[in-house]
């Protein structure tokens, strides 16, 4: 179970990892590493432990046995200092989670004030260049009330973006979305990753995944049943289960 | 039958209600700034996560809700001198206000953090803000405009339950009118004449409550 003296490899290892709610085994021995800069797309069916996976990786959730590793620090380890690796993570959520009583731009220089200790002005003209990133400089003094759900799922990203984090967790950033706001959301998480992020996002947009990703993992009941280039995956499934999925989001 | 309502007798114990009001006012006042902070004392204990704090907080908090103010009262102004402790009345009024009105307060200020959505925790979480970061950067201003409301509610309770000391013979605006139906045989001017002055305090909390509400909800709060 010990990972002393194993050379470290991806940004993200996942090492027999295991999780349970109650008696409910909804991670079963996980073993997936994520290497710098990869940008790699979970999917499964409702239920498979896909979000949970990536809660996981901030600790969000915690692991019952396993060893889980991110930038080099082990989680659940004492010496593994959970609130400051948390600002190496950004992570997106389904309902966006912003701040409903401060602004775009107090969202998004929130964390970096007060978490970072980045002086106010310098943070701030930081976080009006990301608004204006995602396209929304004129959304600048905005509540997250008066912004449509592509764009709080936007000031969100860019939220993220403010920590300068290494790696970017995405929990199907795009389900909650009207259809008409979907390509706003993606295009600017393909931008991200354009930029060379580390990735893991949660989503059954394929356009997106054949875009950007270099991997697609496929979670069913829990254990990761395959995992594949964009294309192997979409195009020549292995497996029964993931055939059967395909199938299903595929067909409309 | 009216013209046995003596108007003339209430303009002249004007003074005597004034007074009770005045007293009914600062008292209530202390008290509440008394049950502010029990209250948030009490809710801080009972959302620990262990029970050395939690348990004497949820108890402390039942009792208080389960039996009577006057009980309380009677307790804390004929009981706790028989076993030592001798306090003038205001005192013993203005505590047993506060320690009652606390525990209601905990409550209320419970379930204004307790409304707060996961997701927001969760958010400042993943940020790597640190548990007192999230309270007071998230979690507090956003109970804070949900707390308000029922917080003037329970003021005026309280000033309504400050009523009872007239029992512990504490000289405030209930006491006045029990003063003038004793000594002139007027129990209906007397406390006609309370119930006024009590609708009075009552429209000047809600219209604080309008205020502050109003003034909450240009800041952003919606939803």
């Amino acid at each position: 179970m010990t990972t002393t003296g194993l050379a470290k490899t991806g940004m993200i290892d996942f090492r027999g990892v295991n999780k349970w709610f109650g008696s409910l085994n909804v991670l079963k021995d996980i073993t997936l590493s994520v290497e710098p800069r990869e940008v790699v797309v979970v999917c499964g069916p409702s239920g498979s432990g896909k979000s949970t996976l990536i809660r996981c990786v901030n600790g969000l959730e915690a692991i019952k046995n396993g060893d889980l590793v991110v930038d080099g620090q082990r989680l659940g380890d004492p010496a593994t200092n959970m609130t400051q690796l948390r600002t190496e993570i950004g992570f997106v959520f389904q309902s966006f989670n912003l701040y409903p009583h401060k602004t775009a731009l107090e969202n998004v220089t929130l964390a970096p004030i007060h978490v970072r200790k980045i002086p106010r002005a310098e943070a701030e003209k930081a976080g009006r260049e990301l608004l204006a990133k995602v396209g929304l400089a004129d959304k600048v003094n905005a509540y997250p009330a008066q912004l449509s759900g592509g764009q709080q799922q936007r000031v969100a990203i860019a939220r993220c973006l403010g920590m300068r984090p290494k790696i970017m967790l995405f929990d199907e950033p795009t389900s909650a979305l009207d259809p008409e706001m979907i390509s706003e959301v993606l295009d600017v998480m393909v931008a991200v990753a354009e930029e060379g992020m580390t990735m893991m996002v949660v989503t059954h947009e394929m356009g997106f995944a054949r875009k950007v990703a270099q991997r697609v993992v496929f979670m069913d009941a829990g254990a990761i049943v395959e995992s594949g280039t964009p294309d192997e995956f979409f195009s020549h499934p292995k497996t029964d289960r993931s055939r059967a999925f395909l199938s299903k989001i595929l067909r409309h | 039958m009216l013209e046995n309502f003596s108007f003339r007798t209430i303009v002249e114990y004007l003074p005597l209600f004034g007074q009770g009001l005045i007293t009914t006012v600062w008292l209530s006042a202390l008290s509440f700034v008394g049950a502010l902070i029990v209250g948030i004392v009490l809710c801080a204990m009972n959302l620990q996560r262990g029970w050395l704090f939690r348990v004497p907080a949820k108890a402390y908090i039942d009792a208080v809700r389960a039996t009577p103010l006057l009980a309380q009262l009677y307790f804390l102004y004929f009981g706790l001198p028989r076993l030592g402790f001798v306090l003038p009345e205001l005192v013993v009024g203005i505590l047993a206000l506060s320690l009652n009105s606390g525990a209601y307060i905990a409550e209320i200020i419970r379930a204004g953090i307790l409304s707060i959505p996961r997701g927001q925790v969760e958010a400042s979480v993943a940020s790597g803000m640190t548990y007192v970061q999230r309270m007071r950067l998230v979690v507090l201003p956003q109970a804070f405009k949900v707390t308000i409301p029922p917080l003037l509610g329970q003021a005026i309770v309280l000033v309504k339950d400050s009523a009872l000391l007239s029992l512990i013979s504490v000289a405030e605006l209930t006491r006045a009118g029990q003063l003038l139906a004793s000594d002139r045989f007027m129990p209906a001017e007397g406390f006609l004449t309370i119930a006024a002055f009590y609708l009075l305090l009552y429209y000047g909390l809600k219209g604080l409550a309008g205020v502050s509400s109003r003034w909450l909800g240009t800041a952003g709060a919606r939803t």
